[in-house]
């Protein structure tokens, strides 16, 4: 530990963000770096704890050894901080910037005080890294000779091949969109990732021996049947895909939209790319233009895709923005029933959400409205009772009678999370197994599927989830897929030391 | 014998009173002897009986044969004795069955015959058997003396003493090797010409009535050599009563494993020209099996003494004075010891010994003088030598000269002679008998005097020392943890909390070997060192190469390499590498196997090695190094500790091992631990080359903060291994290398027999485990993963996640799982939650992290519904918190657990740091913060007479389970104004805990303390807190014979104390075992129901107290969890005082982060209670009392598959000592402490008027040595009724006139004063509290007092008040810990004022060495006439300053009422020529003392 008394002498402090006004005039990151110093200052608030609750499973799910790099970092040890941080992470350039950080909220530091930022500690060694020329492609020594295709290539995808890689295996990632990154490339805004973090993984990626395919949709213009000839394992990262939809009526007018398919659009043109085009082969193309500019703009569903609408609304010049949520307004801090160091469901506010927006809870929506056009014009709502269970979570609601109202709205975007995985196609033509929710059937143990060469990893598996989580699964499901070809492994698993296997 | 359980007969020791009556002249008469027994019977608190009053542990005598007394016998018996000097005696234990004793007559008369010797006659013995007790007599032997003629061609008596020698050996050990065994067996306790004794186990009373011999008045001698034995058991014994054949024992050989093994191994190479080589066959092996430690000495002390040395010069050699780095000794006696520390290691441990030959009787005390030994001289030339003094009465105007033996030290009367030879004179002779310095010139081996090495050594490349740290089995916590503040502080690095990783045998992790051996350490019968404060009697040296003829004196025994330290740099190695004196080289033997995994690979490697190490001797080479150097892909190093003692033992059996050095050259050598390890099991020397070459990377790439140069790193590095190596030693009670070297101080938790047989021989290891293959697979793990041919992604280390909780390191009971739900449901006060917490700790599932974790329970009786089972507030009562200090942990967090305890009826602890006044009050809302245990720890911080009387049970803390063996340090920012008063020391100065309590140095100290503590408050339980190791059974059953109430088990693992890393992983063993062997041991000597016996260490759930119970305990501790109940969350920084949580920190920003609360706590217990009961109802007990011991409740799991534990046998915990109905299993009886016959009772009768009305009362008493802790009940009578205050000085005021017992004036408190005309002995003034106590020699007695013993050792041991006059010297450490008495005295013996902090001490006379140890508080003034003071102080932690003129009153006044107390000459010449005398004074002036006076006087100015 670099400072026994850091965490009394220095408290929390945060990169500055630019002010909302120049955020709103473009769609590039808005978050400072810390001076070296203050860095340092952050990093010496670690208290080295004797139990870091950070890295346990109720903190980072890749099991990052927070303390150890923060004490390199308190060192200005960048090389050092920068190998702990990359063994149990591969990519902390997106961790770093659009994790929910579930390590902070386990950060012991936070008991009774503002937690160390971890996360964005974490985005500064790797930044650092790059400029400092540490991050070179790590080429394995030994080929072994096999093949894996890795289908989809979000953050499961990416982890898994980029491991399998490093165990010698031969990597080729099918991916249906035109470039690499899942929802990290086509979901979430260029304000909060911008692209060219992800080119530079993938480029390493590339040098390191990965092979790419992109537009390759597989069951669609690649042939399953070559893929299961040609692979000696396949591991399926898809992603998690399928909107909940909201089955009222008005659902088919025009103005009624999934968020993703809004998302991706502004993606795609912010790297100058058609947005309309390949609709049979990429994902969550429409056939028209969605833009905010000049609507009063209903987001539903109060996620983190929620306030990802609502922050691209904003910059395309939305007239309003407000956003529901059909639960209650969460409390603002802990209640005894969510103690320290679970993860709280408290108010969280967006840096969207700071570029304006009305926030309102406890709504159902009841209807689309038609302006008589098939286009919409208006949202029928209702406030909702909700009853608290023992331990204070919301458990079931009323309506409440007289509140129904209309509010006039031109567009709205469905953010309300993503059901399972895509069955037609792919999956239901490989035949492998559902679980009760629709997700491809491993273990998280295991992660194989009742096809024996057949793994899957990421939101395909456990549904919709984090980034860190995907790439944990990735890395998790790498591990299993070498032992499965190789007997043995030498790739990192979260949970137990290299050195139990040999034993 | 069989043994089923874990009580082993070789943990037995034992500790004793010694003493001696002799004739200077040599006068023999009757009155010798008798007044010899005088003495035994005024010692008989020092013995001990078992469960039966009238059953001693053992008493004799030995006295020169009355061979006018013998004549007559054998006229009887129809035989004429010859000469006195032509014929020996023998005293035979015989069977009492009659066919097996004809067979030993007859085997020893063919043994006589073989010799050449004539037996003249057997002679019964006669005894009186009355009022001897039942199981002594069970055992009884047939006791009869032999005569045996000398043989006419014999002329020397001395050559004929030699062929008894041989005759008793031979016969003994062929009696013993052929015929049958019973309980009684076949024993000679003395033959020879000169000598007889008379013993057997009895108590120091019985031995005149039970042998009638005793009395007559024919039995004639000129000295009588008398013993009474305090063991730790009471199983029969007559032969393990002393004296023996040479000595009497008052001690313990700590080192004994290994002193026997270095015997073991010299005998085949013995020769001597007083032997032919058929006696010298017949005289082996030269200990027989099953006696005791104290027996084992007797034998070597008669082997060197028949073979030709001097019986004084045999003492010097086993029992050495501290020379080593005592650059005062003269260069003579230094070379004699450097010389003879080349031919054999100390038998080291505290010892007092008597001895003789029947023509000079001496005594010598070891080098650390923890042992009293008073003697006395008388004008009529006798001289009484005993543990204490007043044993003998003797008319004062008798007394010539009383004095004490000093450490070290020895007298001998030379009764030939006719005088007492001083130590100078009669070492002075010794040592200038043979050129000794010109042996050592000649030949010893300086390594600093080596050529340079032949090969230059190469430094490993930075990726060799990653991979051969990977293949070695470092993980970045041994980089980070262990070695970077090693090798940057130069002190090994300290944690808290505890452990709650898996023991190395339940790991997933592969382990290092020497995980699996535990430290054993010093606990009540002996007492551990302070290696740092008493850094003078502690050496590291030690010699590589050829030990040698023992029997022979030869310059080049001595032609070995001196090593001042073991720890060998690379540099250093090589030049020992190619060494070549012509007659002195050194062999490399490279120690790996084959990394084929196949079964049997090891084993094939270290055969191989062993054959090399054969070969290597018998090729004449001195130095085997074995090198882990050489591996590769294919070859992996062997366990370097299993190759050292593979090797060494097998050199032991071959008769090699004294041929030859065995130094290691190993990768896996880093932290302390494994330097002890390897020292223990034979190594002489160790080059870590790994471990410097890690420190050398990590510097040159910059990885540690830090300017100092690689050099300094290193020598920082060798610097802490040295210390941490002293502490290890010491916290044994082992001074120096050499004895440690080989003494396997170990417990093996882990490896099977077959390993431990071969490879460990004689190490203790009760469980089992993992065999050879088992010990490779784990070594091959580390190998493979660092000769992989793949390349690992991210490289690093492996985590550890030993000291820190790391997600992929070791398992922790405590994690963050673990510790949420722990907080979340007795905040929440949700049982189902505590239910889950219960679930994740107690289902270990596939893994098992505690011995516990492998049992499950069995339900041998039918359950009952849960209302059967007695109520939870009946149970609550049986809980304890752990002991944790007020200054470790916070104000908050400390009352928080005391109230909830006194809430639900349990006990909480004070831990060590005393306790403010102000919790005695009761909280307005009736709530109590009062701790209802106090605890007196060795520091005695705040124990006042008011502290012991509020308490309901009193607890001695023998051993800490974080780090037993060790003493503890508060840092100085630690000790704010509040903590400083309570604990009564000086804010801003650093509190130091001594290691040992320095009035227990053995078990009858303990039954000491346990009595002053009862005098002190009788209505307390007295509770004595052990830790857990192999043979605590054995001590838990002396300490029920010393009279506890309460014994508590500790585990090794619970603490939440600081300590150093390695302390509290490899230090002690787990609950189970301990408390097991226990509550089996105490079955077994039908003790168990006079105690109640506590369990604590890492319980955490209601299984694990159901399984202490069913394992023997009913009562509990808790301290962690009820800690993480209050809200730590296992930080494990408690001494960096930044705990964040607010519980262990004393600062005040962080304490208000503080959240904890009663009401959790209590929900914490009515959860474990309710928890507990539910087993109880399934279980099918109504009770706890009950449940107690039920071990045939448990059982293994039977679902076990890991591969390494499944090996484990845990049988030995669940045996269940067998017991009839008479025997109690769980508490029934209380103790009887003898209170009755106390001289308090008199005191209060002739008190009452002052107790009651205040008024001043005085009388005056007769005192004797037997009246122990004058005045003790007294003032807890006074504390009682006026608490701390007492009544106003002077209102009770008793003269004594006599010699008084021990523990004059304990814990005396404010209103008393003690004036003692006499003598008295240890422990004087202990724990004073306000009283005045003044002394002075009788006025009958005609010697000058300043230059006599008048107080004994230990005076004023933690006094924290009140004031005394002593008119005359003290002995050893006098004021130890004293905070708060003013006293005066005449002179005192060494570690004078040893960890003062406060108080004044005035000396108006010599102080002996190392005076001013620790010393951080208060101030000495010493009358320094010589100047020579400063030469005899420890100057770490003080200044010596003048005493100013304006500063003097406090000395004048201090020295005018001690003139005015006892009339003290000196006194009177000071005052009257005071300005002059004051120059002869010197100032101790503590450094920091003086810098928080300073302050505060500032501070004081400026307001």
């Amino acid at each position: 530990m670099g400072k026994p008394t850091g965490f009394i002498e220095f408290t929390r402090k945060l990169p500055h963000k630019k002010p909302v006004a120049d955020r709103l005039k473009n769609y590039d990151e808005f978050v400072d770096r810390f001076p070296e110093e203050e860095l340092t200052k952050q990093a010496a608030r670690c208290m080295n704890c004797g139990t870091p609750f950070c890295h346990s499973n109720m903190g980072c799910p890749l099991g990052n050894v927070i303390p150890e790099f923060n004490d390199a970092i308190y060192r200005k040890s960048w090389r050092e901080a920068y190998d702990i941080l990359t063994s149990t992470n591969n990519f902390p350039e997106f961790t770093g910037r659009i994790c929910p950080a579930p390590c902070e909220t386990a950060c012991v530091l936070g008991i009774n005080q503002p937690p160390v930022t971890i996360e964005e500690i974490e985005k500064h060694i790797i930044e650092i890294a790059f400029e400092k020329g540490f991050v070179q492609p790590r080429i394995p020594n030994v080929r072994t000779g096999k093949k894996i295709a890795v289908i989809g290539s979000g953050p499961a995808g990416l982890a898994a091949a980029v491991q399998l890689n490093y165990a010698g295996h031969n990597v080729t990632v099918f991916e249906r969109d035109d470039a690499a990154g899942g929802l990290l490339r086509y979901g979430i805004p260029d304000f909060k990732l911008e692209k060219w973090v992800i080119n530079r993984r993938v480029e390493l990626m590339e040098k390191e021996g990965v092979e790419f395919r992109y537009n390759a949709n597989v069951g669609v213009n690649v042939s399953i049947n070559d893929l299961l000839r040609e692979f000696h394992a396949i591991v399926l990262s898809g992603g998690s895909t399928q909107p909940r939809d909201l089955p009222v009526p008005g659902r088919e007018l025009k103005g009624v939209y999934f968020a993703m398919q809004f998302l991706k659009q502004q993606n795609k043109r912010n790297a100058k790319k058609n947005p309309l085009a390949n609709a049979t082969i990429e994902s969550n193309i429409l056939h028209e233009d969605i833009l905010a500019k000049g609507k009063n703009v209903v987001v539903i569903g109060g996620g983190d895709t929620g306030s990802d609408c609502v922050g691209t609304s904003n910059r395309q010049g939305a007239k309003s923005v407000i956003q529901f949520e059909l639960m209650p307004k969460p409390p603002e801090e802990r209640t005894p029933y969510m103690p320290w160091p679970t993860y709280p469901m408290i108010l969280k506010t967006s840096s969207s959400h700071e570029e304006g927006c009305d926030r309102r809870w406890a709504i159902a929506t009841k209807e689309f409205v038609s302006d008589g056009n098939g286009t919409l014009k208006a949202l029928k709502l209702v406030d909702l009772e909700w009853k608290l269970a023992d331990d204070l979570r919301p458990s079931r609601f009323e309506e409440v009678p007289g509140s129904e109202r209309e509010i006039p709205c031109d567009l709205v975007l469905l953010a309300m999370g993503f059901i399972h995985p895509q069955h037609n196609g792919l999956l239901d033509e490989l035949g492998v197994e559902y679980d009760e929710r629709g997700n491809v059937k491993a273990t998280e143990k295991a992660y194989q599927t009742n096809i024996p060469k057949i793994f899957t990893a990421g939101d395909m598996r456990r549904g919709q989830s984090l980034v860190v989580w995907a790439i944990s699964e990735g890395r998790e499901c790498a591990r299993k897929v070498d032992e499965f070809l190789m007997g043995t492994s030498l790739l990192e698993t979260k949970d137990a030391s290299l050195l139990s296997f040999f034993v | 014998m069989v043994c089923k359980g874990l009580y082993n007969a070789e943990y037995e020791r034992d500790s004793c009173g010694v003493g001696f009556v002799a004739s200077i002249k040599g006068n023999k008469s009757h009155q010798i002897v008798s007044d010899a027994l005088t003495i035994l019977e005024n010692m008989e608190h020092r013995g001990a009986c078992g469960c039966e009053s009238n059953t001693g542990d053992g008493a004799g005598i030995m006295i020169q044969v009355p061979h006018e007394f013998f004549f007559t016998e054998c006229v009887k018996l129809g035989v004429h004795l010859p000469a006195f000097g032509r014929y020996g005696v023998g005293v035979i234990f015989f069977p009492r069955e009659i066919r097996l004793r004809e067979e030993c007559r007859e085997i020893f008369a063919r043994a006589a015959e073989r010799l050449g010797l004539e037996i003249l006659t057997y002679r019964k013995v006669p005894v009186n058997t009355a009022n001897i007790g039942k199981t002594a007599l069970s055992v009884e032997p047939v006791i009869e003396q032999v005569f045996i003629a000398c043989p006419d061609h014999i002329q020397d008596p001395e050559e004929f003493e030699r062929k008894l020698y041989v005759l008793r050996n031979y016969a003994t050990h062929t009696i013993e090797n052929t015929v049958k065994k019973d309980s009684i067996g076949f024993y000679m306790p003395s033959l020879s010409y000169k000598t007889v004794t008379y013993k057997g186990q009895l108590t120091s009373m019985q031995v005149r009535t039970y042998f009638t011999d005793l009395s007559n008045k024919r039995v004639v001698s000129a000295f009588g050599l008398v013993h009474s034995r305090f063991a730790t058991n009471t199983f029969p014994s007559w032969k393990l009563a002393q004296p023996f054949r040479f000595i009497a024992h008052n001690g313990e050989i700590n080192t004994l494993q290994g002193n026997l093994n270095w015997l073991k191994t010299s005998e085949n190479g013995f020769s001597s020209p007083l032997f032919t080589k058929e006696e010298m066959e017949m005289l082996l092996p030269i200990v027989s099996s099953g006696m005791s430690d104290s027996a084992y000495l007797d034998n070597m002390v008669e082997l060197l003494t028949l073979s030709g040395r001097s019986l004084p010069h045999v003492m010097m050699m086993l029992i050495p004075e501290a020379w080593d780095g005592n650059d005062k000794m003269d260069p003579v006696k230094k070379a004699f010891y450097e010389y003879h520390a080349a031919v054999m290691e100390p038998w080291d441990g505290p010892a007092s010994i008597s001895f003789t030959d029947g023509k000079i009787i001496g005594a010598t005390l070891d080098r650390n003088g923890l042992r009293p030994s008073r003697f006395c001289v008388t004008h009529d030339d006798r001289v009484i030598m005993a543990s204490e003094t007043g044993a003998l009465p003797i008319d004062p105007q008798l007394v010539k000269r009383y004095g004490r033996l000093q450490p070290g030290k020895m007298f001998v009367v030379d009764m030939e002679q006719g005088r007492i030879i001083s130590d100078e004179e009669l070492k002075q002779d010794i040592c200038s008998r043979k050129p000794y310095s010109d042996w050592l010139n000649q030949y010893k081996i300086r390594l600093e005097e080596l050529d340079a090495p032949r090969v230059t050594f190469t430094h490993l490349s930075e990726e060799s020392v990653f991979k051969y740290q990977k293949a070695f089995g470092y993980s970045t916590e041994d980089v980070e943890y262990l070695i970077r503040p090693m090798a940057i502080d130069g002190k090994e690095p300290v944690g808290s909390m505890g452990s709650d990783v898996p023991l190395a045998v339940l790991s997933d992790q592969p382990q290092h070997l020497s995980s699996y051996f535990k430290q054993l350490f010093a606990q009540v019968t002996n007492p551990p060192i302070d290696p740092i404060r008493e850094r003078l009697v502690m050496s590291l040296a030690s010699y590589v190469g050829n030990n040698g003829n023992l029997l022979l004196e030869d310059a080049k025994h001595c032609h070995a390499v001196a090593l001042k330290q073991p720890i060998l740099t690379s540099t250093e190695l090589e030049k020992l590498r190619s060494i070549d004196t012509g007659i002195f080289q050194a062999k490399t033997l490279q120690s790996y196997f084959r990394a084929d995994g196949k079964p049997g690979s090891l084993k094939a490697g270290i055969d191989r090695l062993c054959r090399y190490a054969v070969d290597a001797v018998e090729d004449g080479f001195e130095v085997i190094i074995l090198s882990d150097r050489a591996i590769d892909s294919d070859h992996a190093a062997i366990p370097s500790l299993l190759a050292v003692s593979a090797v060494h033992h097998h050199l032991i059996r071959k008769g090699m091992r004294g041929q030859v050095g065995i130094v290691v050259e190993a990768g896996d050598v880093w932290e302390v631990h494994h330097f002890a390890c390897l020292i223990g099991f034979g190594a002489t020397a160790i080059n870590p080359y790994l471990a410097l070459a890690t420190i050398r990377t990590m510097k040159s790439n910059n990885m540690w903060e830090t300017e100092q140069a690689w050099e300094q790193l290193r020598k920082n590095y060798v610097k802490a291994v040295c210390d941490g190596l002293l502490k290890v030693f010491s916290k044994m009670g082992i001074s120096t290398l050499q004895s440690y070297q080989g003494a396997q101080i170990f417990e093996i938790l882990g490896l099977n027999h077959d390993v431990v047989n071969k490879y460990f021989a004689g190490t203790v290891s009760r469980i089992e485990g993992m065999g050879l293959d088992e010990i490779a697979k784990e070594a091959l793990a580390k190998h493979e993963l660092a000769f992989n041919r793949k390349k690992i992604p991210v490289d690093r280390l492996s985590v550890g996640g030993i000291y820190q909780w790391k997600r992929k390191g070791e398992f922790h009971l405590f994690n963050p799982q673990t510790i949420h739900l722990l907080q979340y449901s007795t905040r929440m006060n949700d049982y189902s939650i505590f239910k889950k917490y219960s679930k994740a700790v107690n289902d270990q599932g596939e893994k098992a992290c505690t011995l516990r974790s492998l049992f499950r329970f069995k339900r041998t009786r039918p359950s009952i519904p849960i209302e059967e089972v007695e109520p939870a507030e009946n149970i609550y009562k049986r809980f304890a918190t752990g002991a944790m200090s007020f200054g470790s942990i916070s104000w908050e967090a400390h009352t928080t657990l005391a109230i909830a305890m006194n809430r639900i009826g349990g006990k909480s602890n004070t831990g060590e740091g005393g306790e403010d006044e102000r919790r005695y009050e009761l909280m307005p809302n009736g709530d109590s913060m009062r701790s209802a245990i106090k605890q007196v720890a060795s520091a005695r911080f705040g124990v006042t007479s008011r502290y012991l009387t509020e308490a309901d049970e009193l607890q001695i803390k023998m051993a800490q389970g974080a780090k037993p063996g060790e003493g503890g340090q508060l840092p100085g920012h630690k000790v704010d104004d509040w903590i400083g008063r309570v604990r009564h020391s000086t804010p801003g100065v650093g509190l130091i805990s001594p290691p040992p309590h320095h009035d227990i140095y053995s078990i009858e100290d303990l039954a000491q303390l346990i009595y002053d503590l009862k005098n002190a408050n009788r209505a307390a339980r007295i509770n004595v807190k052990l830790v857990s190791k192999a043979g605590v059974g054995t001590i838990a059953a002396g300490v029920a014979k010393a009279k506890a109430d309460v014994i508590l088990i500790a585990g090794f693992d619970g603490g939440t104390g600081a300590s150093p890393v390695s302390s509290i992983k490899h230090a002690g063993l787990p609950w189970e075992l301990g408390l097991a062997e226990s509550h089996q041991t105490l079955v077994k000597n039908k003790l168990r129901s006079r105690v109640v016996l506590q369990a604590d260490g890492q319980m955490k759930t209601a299984r694990d107290i159901a399984i202490a119970t069913l394992l023997g305990a009913e009562e509990w501790g808790i301290a962690t969890a009820a800690l993480i109940v209050e809200g730590c969350i296992m930080m494990r920084k408690c001494h960096l005082n930044t705990c964040p949580v607010g519980v262990a920190t004393q600062d005040p920003e962080l304490r208000k982060r503080f959240t904890g609360n009663a009401d959790h706590v209590v929900n914490f217990f009515k959860f474990i209670t309710q928890d507990l009961r539910e087993i109880m109802a399934e279980l099918g007990f109504r009770t706890i009392n009950e449940m107690v011991g039920q071990a045939d409740c448990l059982e293994r799991r039977d679902d076990i598959t890991h591969w390494k534990y499944r090996k484990l046998d845990v049988s030995p915990i669940l045996y269940k000592e067998p017991a009839d109905e008479s025997v109690g299993l769980y508490h029934q009886e209380d103790q009887d402490h003898g209170l009755s016959g106390v001289l308090d009772w008199k005191f209060l009768e002739i008190a009452k008027p002052a107790l009651e009305k205040r008024e001043r009362v005085y009388s005056e008493f007769r005192i004797k040595n037997t009246d122990r802790a004058a005045g003790t009940i007294l003032s807890n009578e006074i504390s009682k009724r006026y608490k701390a205050a007492g009544l106003p000085d002077d209102t009770i005021h008793f003269k004594l006139t006599g010699t008084a017992g021990q523990s004059f004036g304990a814990f005396n408190t404010n209103g008393v004063t003690l004036e003692l005309e006499g003598d008295a002995n240890d422990y004087f003034g202990k724990g004073l509290s306000g009283a005045r106590i003044v002394v002075y020699p009788s006025k009958e007695a005609g010697f000058v007092p300043e230059e006599n013993i008048i107080i004994g050792n230990v005076a004023f041991y933690g006094a924290t008040s009140g004031e005394a006059f002593i008119r005359g010297k003290a002995g050893e450490r006098f004021c130890v810990r004293n905070s708060g008495a003013n006293t005066v005295v005449e002179g005192v013996g060494d570690h004078g004022c040893e960890y003062m902090t406060g108080g004044r001490v005035v000396i108006l006379g010599d102080t002996g060495r190392n005076f001013a140890a620790g010393m951080s508080g208060g101030i000495a003034y010493v009358y320094d006439v010589k100047g020579q003071f400063a030469e005899n102080c420890n100057m770490e932690m003080i200044d010596l300053d003048p005493v100013i003129n304006g500063e003097s009153e406090e000395l004048y006044d201090m020295i005018s009422r001690h003139y005015a107390y006892t009339g003290s000459t000196v006194a009177k010449f000071i005052m009257d020529d005071f300005e002059a005398q004051l120059r002869n004074f010197v100032k101790v002036y503590p450094k920091d003392y003086k810098k928080a006076v300073q302050k505060a006087k500032i501070k004081v100015e400026g307001q």
